[in-house]
């Protein structure tokens, strides 16, 4: 396991902006000089309301999407560089998604779901991708799930489907888009234990993008993205503001400014 | 490889996981390209029935004739030709010879009097290089030469005037002249079509050429050979050489095909068949093929979210476009498969072969062409209706498939 304190940055973004094109001919900017630096084992949260541009960055994170200016390196290497095929290697390699709605693919199973993502990896994951899914689904306690079709498994169930899909391949990189936003609290926060728990077993760093404070505070750095601007975050100061307030852990995490 | 493998595994989960869309799209193909199977099939069991029809004619392929006239019209001694041609056909060895006479008319003894009928002489291995069919009965053998009551084949019109006795009860025909005697029929040869009223006899031309001094003046007699199409064309003029070789002044000797294969256009009518019935068989399966289009490009507007999702799982582009055409193309040719299986078991029947070409002797294999082009088309359709709808999943954009 790598240490804290030698963080080897992978995902790097360098006064990143993004722009679109709208139909009266107008430019929207979605987001603005972004500068953001994630490293192994780093556990990031971004909180922001809806259309503050979460979902644009995480994409952006995730070499999904391209920015309009600015650059974004992924273990050193400049990413706008790569040609399509070797980025997908790339994301494949390194990245898994959870998202908000879980996605599972419709009418597979469990272990089909899981065993997708090694399905595009080479050598012995390729070949041994049933037992290796088997053995992720045992690890997020639905062993006994593994032939379930994947639509008929509850939500706490689906989304740790999820995650075991996303962690299969040992990623990096966890990009999480609203893990709980489709589970009651109870669901959300055993799912997000489990989240932290399989990141920092494989030493994965993990952003998690969320307006739940509470899925926040986990993080050990927390940013907010308001208008398209990222700003260090303070969780104290949020749940003070917040309704919630009364639920508020009883240890504050720290904030790391 | 392992790219290869993934994406045919992704193909074929994703054919069993919707199990009956797929079915029902492929319903069409399976059926069109069984259809088209079917065609190309029957087509060869067209050509081979009417082979069989054309060789009751001419011959089978190839059927050499030997005739032998005079340019005077003195008729030739059948006797002193017939010592050449048995000379000179010798050190050929064919292994098919015959002669046939025509133009003879015997006296039948039927219950109503003597009738004049027409005859033919013939030697036994007539009725194999003609496929000639029966009712009932069995044709001359070798065997049938030291018969003492020689057989005869008779036609289904002359076996009626005589009362239609079963040959289980080894009936009997009398003639009258110098060939006078008891003979036995053996066989009997079908009507040729509605109204076919021939009377007619055929003999043995050695039980026949025993019986009478000579052959009568009006008989003019042919030899037939049957040997192979690859020899024909080297033997047939070596064989008119000699037999010309020496000839009595004044007489002519022709050697010619009298086979259908010999006919120019023989094979025309056979393909004219073969490309309207293939023509419609393809529009069928044009359809099919439309239809299944239709179907995976409905089906892809639903997977816009799932192909969103492999991208991000790291499937390439090329992956993605190659996984959804190899559902097409692995689906069309299961189906494709299925197709050619149902009409292989169909056609492998005889029955069915015999009900739809009445009279067919030799049922030729399953052709193997015939399966080989329903899988050609089956792929070629999977491929074009394959390629369309990867074209659109390769320009899925994974961000607004995703939607975070």
């Amino acid at each position: 396991m790598r240490q804290r304190d030698e963080l080897v940055s992978l995902v790097a973004l360098d006064d990143v902006s993004k722009s679109v094109l709208l139909a009266d001919d107008s430019r929207l900017e979605i987001l603005r000089g972004i500068t953001l630096e994630v490293g192994a084992g780093d556990h990031v949260s971004i909180v922001g309301r809806s259309g503050s541009g979460k979902s644009t960055l995480l994409n952006i994170l995730g070499m999904l999407d391209a920015p309009t200016s600015g650059s974004v390196a992924f273990e050193g290497r400049e990413v706008g560089r790569m040609r399509s095929g070797r980025l997908d290697r790339l994301r494949g390699d390194n990245v898994g998604f959870v998202f908000q709605q879980f996605n599972l693919l419709p009418g597979r199973t469990a272990i089909d779901n899981v065993m997708m993502p090694l399905g595009h990896a080479k050598g012995r994951m390729f070949w041994n991708r049933r037992q290796i899914a088997a053995d992720m689904l045992e690890r997020v306690g639905l062993g006994h799930r593994v032939e379930q079709i994947a639509d008929k498994l509850s939500g706490g169930e689906q989304q740790r489907v999820a995650i075991a899909r996303a962690l299969v391949r040992r990623p990096v990189l966890i990009l999480a888009d609203e893990p709980t936003g489709a589970l009651d609290i109870d669901t959300g926060a055993s799912v997000m234990s489990l989240l932290d728990e399989v990141a920092t077993e494989t030493d994965a760093a993990l952003v998690t993008i969320t307006h739940d404070l509470h899925v926040a505070a986990r993080a050990r750095r927390h940013y907010r993205l308001d208008a398209g601007r990222l700003e260090t975050a303070d969780l104290s100061r949020a749940f003070e503001a917040s309704t919630l307030a009364a639920s508020v852990p009883s240890a504050p995490p720290e904030v790391i400014g | 490889m392992t790219g290869f493998l993934g994406a045919l595994s992704d193909a074929w989960a994703e054919i069993r996981v919707h199990k009956l869309r797929v079915l029902l799209s492929l319903i069409g193909i399976a059926v069109s390209v069984g259809a088209l199977t079917a065609v190309v099939a029957f087509s060869e069991y067209q050509r081979q029935f009417q082979a069989e029809q054309s060789d009751r004619w001419g011959g089978r392929a190839a059927t050499v004739v030997v005739a032998v006239s005079s340019d005077d019209g003195v008729p030739v001694d059948a006797d002193e030709f017939d010592a050449r041609f048995s000379r000179v056909s010798e050190r050929f060895g064919f292994s098919h010879t015959a002669r046939i006479s025509q133009g003879l008319i015997l006296g039948v003894q039927l219950p109503d009097g003597i009738a004049q009928v027409p005859a033919r002489v013939m030697d036994p291995a007539f009725s194999q290089i003609h496929r000639e069919r029966l009712v009932e009965g069995r044709w001359f053998l070798d065997s049938d030469i030291e018969a003492m009551a020689p057989p005869v084949v008779i036609t289904e019109p002359l076996w009626d005037r005589l009362g239609r006795v079963p040959l289980s009860q080894h009936p009997t025909l009398t003639l009258s002249g110098p060939a006078g005697g008891t003979y036995q029929v053996i066989g009997i040869t079908p009507r040729q079509g509605f109204g076919d009223e021939e009377l007619r006899v055929d003999l043995l031309y050695e039980a026949y050429r025993a019986r009478v001094d000579a052959l009568p003046a009006d008989a003019w007699t042919q030899y037939e050979i049957w040997m192979g199409t690859g020899q024909v064309d080297e033997i047939a003029p070596v064989l008119a050489m000699d037999l010309r070789a020496g000839l009595p002044e004044g007489q002519t000797v022709t050697v010619n095909r009298s086979d259908w294969a010999a006919q120019p256009g023989a094979l025309d009518a056979q393909a004219t068949f073969e490309m309207i019935t293939g023509g419609i068989a393809a529009l069928i399966l044009a359809l099919g093929a439309l239809s299944l289009i239709n179907i995976q490009l409905v089906a892809m507007r639903q997977r816009v979210r799932e192909i969103g999702v492999r991208r991000a799982f790291g499937a390439s582009s090329g992956r993605v476009f190659f996984a959804v055409f190899l559902e097409s193309l692995v689906a069309t040719t299961v189906a494709g498969v299925i197709g050619i299986a149902i009409v292989v078991a169909v056609l492998r029947s005889e029955w069915v072969i015999t009900s739809l070409f009445y009279g067919i002797q030799d049922i030729p294999p399953f052709p193997m062409r015939a399966a080989l082009i329903g899988l050609l088309a089956s792929v070629i359709v999977g491929a074009v209706s394959g390629f369309i709808p990867a074209l659109v999943a390769l320009r899925v954009k994974v961000i607004d498939a995703i939607r975070f």
